[in-house]
């Protein structure tokens, strides 16, 4: 055995345990989620089953409305973070570019609201809410995930713009650029990392987003996907394990593919950005 | 191609005050070089100039046109940055392109520019590269080639050789100044490095903490510094300073220095016994004596350059340096005479620091 090979079994044997422990209920879900209802509570319960049950996503789909549910959780998702990027950029650039008075204490006032939890505002969100007509809206999960996100998105976005050179603007208003021109052309364009490895996280905070989902939405049909899948499991005689587990494989794969084809971009904007 | 004249201009960041009422009047296709320090104003002034900085007072003109309030776009000037500032996105057809693609020229006449730029340039080859393919010089010449193609009335030109290495540095300033030569536009030039300032400047205005120390001739500013910080600044390896006294005798008059070592000066000199001054020699002009002319000195290190042997050595408990071209070796501890021919010496006024 080469020392390497020795290095990295040694190493792995050290990550074992965290690796268990992530894992662990992932393998649940996805044995639970194939296996026929039968064999749900076998005791002592095994990680083998009979065979593969693959109607159980198409039952789930039919059973739980899982595809309003997942129109819903992207209409929400999309829109907040497309609205969220939309508005940090000015707010980023003029953090990072311009001087002026109380700006230290906006970016003091930005990282302040992250110290809140949702749970403490979720009661005077939902008066607001009911206040603004917006209640039972999926809007009203947009307006609110945009405002719990953008302190992150703008500081995020700072920090990259701060690596980009300010000369290179300068360069393009001395060739005859306007401002805007400059920024379309040369600034933005340059941002496309940092704007993306942004707009991930917001997605997926977004789509993971529970209480405020739950405390907005009152009907069936507007839910979000967490929503859906957890009312098949709370307040009801008989839960059908196998469906909230076939739910929870088809809200969790496709974010994990896409979050794991976008990671490129995810380093390498976390490393220009002031995050490293 | 213009001049430019800038007058009474000040800049201040709150009460701070950077740049203390600048004049300088630029003609029409000279190439002036702003020399200093780091932090003595220079790149600021140039900025100011560029549009990039506003100007607190004073007033700037382009030609007859003051600039004061015109956004950088339409100075109708060309910059060349210290880091090049290439659009890292474009490829170098694109970098060098992009002014005349703003200003809605028509293709054939955008590409005819560009392929001339990149002839005189030596860019031909790489104009379909990305800048981070290109290496140092090459980046430098694509900035420069960003300039060219724009027929701009004046040049500036940002510390443009600074990130390059010694050998570079050396062939791009002469490939600037003889493109200089060719095109005669007026340009402005930002270094701190003096050998750059002599070596390119038709004038040299040498800059020390917001304000001009003197503007003129590269040999002017050799010859002749008005004050001890030109003296100081200008010339590699720099010019040699004793404190001293003037005071005559029969042989006529002369600088005392601390230990009463007897400073030779020029009858013509205009400094007047008893004040204090200070002598300054230039090391090249700072010669062996064979006999007792000059004064005597103490060997401490010895550095071959290759045409010269630096000598320094001690006088009056300060170090200086002496450049010889003879090959005759000394030895750290012995004695030497330097002598330094009366009309190159250097004389000081010790409080102002003005030449006298």
């Amino acid at each position: 055995m080469t020392p390497k090979l020795k290095k990295s079994l040694l190493y792995w044997l050290l990550l074992s345990p965290l690796c268990v422990v992530i894992l662990l209920p992932f393998g649940v879900m996805f044995v639970t989620a194939l296996r026929p209802r039968d064999e749900l509570f076998v005791y002592p319960p095994t990680w083998t089953f009979s065979e593969f049950r693959w109607e159980n996503f198409v039952e789930m789909w039919v059973k739980t409305n899982f595809g309003g549910a997942l129109l819903n959780s992207l209409y929400v998702s999309l829109t907040s973070t497309i609205i969220a990027i939309v508005l940090s950029i000015p707010a980023a650039y003029a953090l990072s570019r311009y001087r002026f008075s109380g700006k230290g204490l906006y970016r003091n006032f930005l990282l302040m609201t992250q110290m809140m939890s949702p749970i403490v505002l979720v009661l005077g969100l939902f008066r607001l809410m009911v206040h603004l007509n917006l209640v039972n809206s999926l809007n009203s999960l947009v307006v609110t995930y945009v405002a719990f996100n953008m302190a992150f998105t703008i500081w995020m976005l700072q920090s990259y713009f701060n690596t980009i050179p300010r000369e290179l603007e300068e360069a393009s208003w001395i060739d005859g650029a306007t401002s805007f021109t400059s920024l379309v052309k040369i600034f933005l364009p340059l941002a496309v990392p940092a704007m993306v490895v942004t707009a991930i996280f917001t997605f997926i905070n977004s789509w993971n987003e529970f209480v405020l989902a739950l405390t907005l939405i009152r009907s069936q049909n507007d839910y979000t996907l967490p929503v859906q899948i957890f009312s098949q499991v709370a307040g009801r005689y008989q839960v059908e394990w196998h469906h909230v587990m076939a739910a929870t494989v088809l809200a969790t794969v496709p974010v994990a593919i896409v979050f794991s084809w976008l990671q490129r971009y995810l380093i390498r904007g976390m490393a220009l950005g002031a995050v490293k | 191609m213009a001049s430019v004249t800038i007058s009474g201009v000040e800049k201040w960041f709150g009460t701070l005050q950077i740049l203390h009422g600048i004049d300088i009047d630029i003609e029409d296709q000279e190439f002036v070089v702003l020399v200093g320090p780091s932090g003595c104003g220079k790149s600021t002034l140039l900025r100011m100039i560029a549009g990039l900085e506003p100007i607190s007072d004073g007033e700037i003109s382009i030609g007859t046109r003051v600039i004061n309030n015109v956004p950088a776009r339409d100075r109708d000037i060309a910059m060349v940055f210290q880091n090049y500032a290439l659009y890292p996105h474009m490829s170098v057809y694109d970098n060098i392109g992009f002014s005349l693609k703003l200003r809605k020229r028509s293709k054939q006449e955008i590409s005819e520019k560009i392929s001339e730029a990149a002839e005189i340039l030596d860019l031909t080859p790489y104009l379909e590269r990305s800048p981070r393919q290109l290496s140092g010089g090459q980046r430098q010449r694509v900035a420069m080639g960003r300039a060219l193609v724009r027929d701009a009335q004046v040049f500036l030109f940002d510390e443009p050789l600074s990130n390059l290495d010694a050998k570079l540095r050396v062939v791009m300033r002469t490939e600037i100044k003889a493109l200089h030569q060719r095109l005669k536009t007026t340009s402005v030039y930002v270094t701190h490095d003096q050998i750059e300032a002599m070596t390119m400047a038709d004038r040299i205005v040498v800059m020390n903490k917001g304000r001009v120390e003197q503007i003129g001739t590269p040999m002017d500013l050799y010859d002749f510094p008005a004050n001890l910080f030109v003296a100081d600044f200008i010339g590699s390896p720099s010019m040699n300073f004793i404190e001293g006294v003037v005071a005559a005798d029969n042989e006529g008059p002369f600088v005392m220095a601390k230990d009463r070592t007897r400073l030779a000066i020029s009858r013509d000199s205009s400094a007047e016994l008893g004040q204090k001054v200070i002598y300054g020699a230039r090391p090249e002009h700072l010669v062996l004596s064979g006999g007792s002319e000059g004064f005597g000195a103490t060997v401490e290190v010895i550095e071959p350059t290759g045409p010269n042997i630096q000598i320094f050595a001690d006088v009056a408990g300060q170090r200086i340096c002496a450049l010889s071209p003879e090959r005759r070796t000394h030895k750290p501890g012995q004695k030497i005479r330097l002598h330094c021919p009366e009309a190159s010496v250097h004389l000081f006024d010790a409080s102002s620091g003005a030449r006298i």
